[in-house]
Formats: C-alpha cells, structure tokens, sequence
C-alpha cells in the first residue's frame, strides 16, 4: 500500500461524490435541515399542548348546578386564585364538552348547601371528555382548585372551634438538590442524543459506500481502474477513506443542525420535553474518550458498508442491503432509547453499536465509570480491526470481484 | 515482449483457461480468437493481473504477473469491451488524469499529455466538460486516451468492438493500427473472423480454455489445408466439439 496511492484514489472520490446531488442531499442538507425542522417542529408541538392544556381553561356547571349561590363558590372559593379557568355558561354543558366548547362541566349534589352547612362532605361531580386531551388534562388542574378549596373551607372550620389549621401538617417537606450543579445531566438529551448519533453515523456513508464500489463496477469503470498501478490494498483504503469521511461529515452537519434548531428554538432539542440544554458540563477526558469511540463506530460502519458494496451484484443490490444496515443501527438505539445510564449493564459496553451508545449515555448523564467507556473503546477498536479485514478480504476475492 | 506461459486458471468447477502459452512481439498484434465462453477475458484478465493464475505464468515487459504485478500494471493500457465506462462527474480531462496520476506519472507530464491526447483524438471541444452527458462517440475517445495516457508498451483489448455500431467499430480499429504504428505489443481477443484477419498479424484459437492452434493466418490456412480462416476455425473447434 502506497499512502500516493491511497490520496490519489481518496481525492477522486471525494471530488466526485461531492458533485453528487443525490449524495449532498443526504449527507450534508438532511441533517442540517430536516433534523432541526424535525425538532422544531415536534419540540413546538409538544411545548404548544402543554400550553394549549394548562391555559384558557373554560369550565361550565351542569344544568341543575347553574345557581348563583354554586357559581359564587365557583368563581370566588375554586377558581379564584386560577385565572387561567373561566367560568363560563353554555346551553347544554355535556354537548359543550364533548364539542369542546368549554373542557368540562361541574356538578355539585343538589343538597350540597345543606351538607356544607352541617360540616358533612358533598360530592362535585366532573364531566370530561378522555378522548381530548386538553378535557382530559383539565380533570387534574381542577381537582387541585376543587383541594384549594378545601383546604380553605377546613381552614375555616378549625378556626370557628378555635384551632389553629397547623394541627393537620404536623411535619413539613422541604426538598434541597444536593447533586453538584451540572451532574445532574438531562434525561431527554440522554434518551435522543445517542440514538440519533448511532443512526447518522450509519446512514452518513450509505450513499458514498454505494457509489464507490456498487456504482464503480456497474459503470465499468472499476476493470480500467484495477489495472492502473495501485495496489487493491491501496484502492480499498482510499475508498473506505471516503466513506469514512462521509459518516463524519453527516455528523457534524446533523451537530450544525442541532446548533440551528437550539439558535431558533432552546427548547427544540429536548422536544420541549424538559428545561433545555442548559446547566450541564461535560467532563473532558470523558468526553473524548466517548468522542472517539463514536469514530470508530465510523470507521467500523465505513469498512462495513465498503464490505457490502463490494459483495452486491448491482448498485440497486448494495442501496437494498444497505438500507438494511440503517435498521441494524435503529435496534440497539431504539431497544436503549429509554434506558437512563444507570440501567446500562456492564455486557452492553462491549456490544457493537450498543457500546458506543452506551457510553454516549453514560457521559451525557454525568456519572462515569472509566472502566465502562475504556470497554467501550477496547471493544470499538476490536470491531475496527475486524471490520476493515472483512471488507479487505472480500475486495481480495477474485470470485467477489468479478462476479455478475 | 509478452510471453505467456503453460498459464491455467480453474474456478471452482471449470477450468475456464487451460495450460495456454503464446508469445508475442514488440509492434506485434496477437489475435484471441474463440466463441463465447472460450476463455479470452480469463485469459486477458490474468495478463492484466486482475486475476491470479491458477499455474503457469506469463511475462510482460519482462515483469511477472504473479511476483511483480504493480510493475506489470504500469506497463499495461486496457480496453475491455461493453459500455464504456467513464466517470459521468468528472470532465474528460479529469477522467484521463485520474489514470495518469494512478499510474505516477507527475502533474507538468499528465498536462502536456492530455492537450497532445486532445489533438489526436479531436476532444477539443468537449475536453473540459462532464463526461454524464457526452455521446458514445465522445466516450469512446475518451476511453483511448485513457488507456494509452501513461504511454503503455503493452495493450489488451478484450473484444473492444462487442456492441458498437459501425462507425465506432472502424474507430476502434484505426485506435489499435495506431498503437500498433506506435510500435505496441498489442493482445486483442475476438470472436468475430474478419476483424482478426483484418488486423492481426498472428492468431490464436482458443476454444474451451485450449489454445487449439497458433500461427499467422497463411500458416494456418497451409496447415489445415483450407483457403480461409473460417474453414480452419470450424475445422478445429468443430472437430472438438463432437468428441
Ligand atoms: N469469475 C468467474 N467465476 C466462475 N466462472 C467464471 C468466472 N469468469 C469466467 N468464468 C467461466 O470461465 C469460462 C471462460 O469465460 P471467459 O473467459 O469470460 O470467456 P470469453 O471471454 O472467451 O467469452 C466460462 O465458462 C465462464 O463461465
Ligand atoms: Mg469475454
């Protein structure tokens, strides 16, 4: 192998692919753009429902409630301190509802007055609708007014027999956040991140892996290319190279794209889920550590891919396997999307694809275990090693080569 | 200049090339003649070090393809025939300097190679745009100067002329006349008669991987006592083919 050589052939095809429409679309315009669109838009989303949910919140009482002595217990006792719940009238309160014209109706026991009088307990009724949502989320917000007031009624009550209200809270909780500030980590960035991340770096290649080797020999360019003075070692390193530099390159346009989606919307990269990305450190040694092991991830996804460009009979038998590979790398992401760091077992720092997520999870959630992220690395250099001999071997293979 | 020798190459049920060996000449052209399937590609293949021999070997230049096969290579142009194969997203230019700089030769030689190559082959006009859109004719120029850019001593054209129209054919022919004018060691394999006894100045008739008979074409025609190629080639492959 001859490092000219391998230039030479990693130049080209890089010159190459990078007039490729079909290529700079999926490796440098998707993640910069549909990721944070992606973001934005289910981040808004869900931001925009927990709005939609706890605000403008309009209640009605049920026909035979609909006094004025129950609307002043209503709109004086309940849902005085809540301006976001209005209280309003309608003409028929369970079509309301379930026309959403006001989330839910209110109906109290028709002796209420009489049991409130007599310190006895009267029963409200709530009528909501659990197909929507914003019905749904009401019950709760409500049910805390409807304890607010209970809370002030027995207040009253105490008073009038000369108690203090202190007597019914006879210990207090008070919560302090002892974690060091930043270590705290972000359970939703530890639930995303990692998995996007093992996702692009596989599909990152895909496209170069296809054309370099798949499409090189479909265009009878790959005899001619064979026989100029290179060795087949050198060939296969300046196109695997390539690839490599394409799963990178799809990373850092996807990390350009999160700094896109996090300029526009903060929020967006948690899916609105959570408080935004702010407050948390990374640790230095750790973070390069789970750095390189993503790269050889790279590398070993490159070699693969190169691998099965090589084995395909055509170009649309390489896009149909290697569109295969994208689900091998959804799996683990997906079957560990909800683990949180402390539920990773040792075995998965060793598991490819899993290692590298892993780690991911480990360091983002801020608890790092040294022994953990160097199994991650040992094993990732392992699966290097083996992947590039793979696809060495098969780009040696007279019967692979030349088939057709 | 080219010397092959008792080379074999066996896939896993066939024998696809058969302890053949030939020689060929400085400014010689040496006709492959067989059907299909006859083994020539095989043949040309491992001349051209894409594939190993099974036994036997062969000599180009004076290198051996089994021992030297980078020094082999850089001696070699080829053609294989089919499609032409060009990288649609470089231009004309850069598809001929990729080869060139494959085979080391240095940035000041490939420029002064490829404007004397745009003279030749008439590529003036086209020289420095994508080859994606150009028409066969185009293409196929391109394809000489690719392959003779690092100024070959030996070609292989594996039936270079399968495919083609008419006009093309005769463009594929004058290529190989001229390399030979250019004193080449020139190994062309076909299947079609009378373009070997057009331009070869000896042949060899290959039929399931045995080289059967070699010779220039007088010889043959003397030794088979027949007044055509044709006679002899049906003389010799269709004797084999009813044992
Ligand atoms: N890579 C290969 N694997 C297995 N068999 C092959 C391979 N290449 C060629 N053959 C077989 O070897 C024989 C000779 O093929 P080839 O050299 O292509 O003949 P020709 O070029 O004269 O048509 C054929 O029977 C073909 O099927
Ligand atoms: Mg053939």
């Amino acid at each position: 192998m001859k490092f000219r050589h391998v230039w030479i052939v990693f130049r080209k095809e890089i010159k190459d692919l990078l007039r490729d429409k079909k290529t700079i679309i999926s490796s440098f315009l998707v993640p910069m753009i549909l990721i944070p669109v992606i973001f934005l838009f289910v981040g808004g989303g869900a931001q925009k429902m927990e709005k939609d949910i706890s605000e403008n919140i309009t209640i009605a009482l049920s026909q035979n409630s609909n006094t004025a002595d129950i609307r002043k217990i209503v709109e004086d006792g309940i849902i005085k301190h809540n301006t976001n719940i209005k209280l309003i009238n309608v003409d028929n309160p369970i079509d309301a509802v379930k026309q959403e014209k006001v989330r839910l109706v209110l109906e109290f026991d028709a002796d209420y007055a009489q049991k409130l009088k007599n310190d006895k307990p009267f029963t409200v009724k709530i009528y909501y609708d659990k197909s929507k949502n914003k019905s749904d989320g009401a019950v709760s917000i409500l049910t805390d007014a409807i304890n607010q007031y209970n809370q002030q009624i027995v207040g009253q009550r105490l008073t009038a027999l000369g108690l203090s209200p202190d007597i019914l809270q006879p210990a207090k909780v008070e919560e302090t956040n002892v974690a060091e500030p930043g270590k705290s980590g972000n359970p939703t960035l530890v639930m995303i991140l990692p998995m996007m991340l093992g996702l692009l770096v596989t599909i990152g290649g895909i496209a170069a892996a296809t054309d370099i080797v798949a499409g090189e020999k479909e265009r009878n360019t790959f005899e001619p290319l064979l026989t100029t003075k290179p060795s087949r070692l050198s060939i296969l390193t300046g196109k695997y190279l390539t690839v490599t530099l394409f799963s990178f390159i799809s990373v850092i346009s996807t990390g350009i794209g999160y700094v896109i989606g996090y300029m526009i919307n903060p929020n967006s990269l948690t899916m609105g889920a959570s408080d935004g990305i702010g407050g948390f450190s990374l640790p230095l040694v750790a973070t390069i550590l789970v750095f390189i092991t993503t790269i050889l991830m790279g590398m070993t996804f490159s070699a693969v891919q190169i691998a099965i460009s090589t084995f395909a009979r055509s170009f649309r038998e390489a896009q149909t396997y290697l569109s295969f590979l994208i689900f091998v790398a959804l799996i683990p992401g997906y079957a560990t999307m909800f683990m949180q760091p402390g539920d990773v077992q040792t075995y998965m720092y060793a598991v490819p694809i899993l290692n590298t997520i892993s780690a991911f999870k480990m360091v983002l959630g801020g608890n790092i275990n040294y022994l953990n992220l160097v199994i991650a690395l040992a094993t990732s250099v392992i699966y290097v090693i083996l992947s590039i001999m793979f696809a060495a071997s098969l780009f040696k293979k007279e019967k692979v080569l030349f088939r057709s | 200049m080219l010397k092959v020798s008792n080379i074999t190459k066996s896939f896993e049920s066939i024998t696809a090339v058969n302890n053949i060996s030939f020689e060929v000449r400085k400014g010689e052209i040496f006709g492959l003649l067989g059907e299909n399937g006859a083994g020539k590609t095989t043949t040309l293949r491992m001349l051209a070090t894409m594939l190993k021999p099974t036994s036997g070997t062969a000599e180009l230049c004076g290198y051996d393809v089994i021992n030297e096969p980078e020094k082999v290579r850089s001696h070699i142009g080829i053609l294989f025939g089919g499609e032409t194969g060009l990288y649609d997203r470089l231009t004309a230019a850069e598809n001929i300097a990729y080869f060139g700089e494959l085979n080391d030769m240095s940035k000041s030689e490939i420029k002064e190679r490829i404007s004397q190559l745009t003279r030749i082959f008439d590529m003036d006009e086209y020289i420095n745009k994508k080859a994606g859109k150009f028409s066969k004719g185009m293409k196929q120029k391109v394809a000489f100067a690719r392959s003779i850019v690092h100024n070959p001593d030996i070609m292989l054209f594996d039936e270079p002329t399968s495919g083609l129209d008419v006009t093309a054919i005769l463009e594929v022919h004058k290529f190989i006349l001229d390399c030979r004018q250019q004193n080449k060691t020139i190994v062309l394999s076909s299947h079609i008669m009378s373009e070997v006894e057009k331009l070869c100045d000896r042949i060899g008739i290959i039929h399931k991987g045995v080289l059967v008979a070699s010779g220039t074409i007088e010889e043959l025609k003397k030794t088979y006592g027949k007044d055509s190629l044709e006679e002899v080639f049906i003389e010799l492959v269709g004797d084999r083919n009813e044992i």
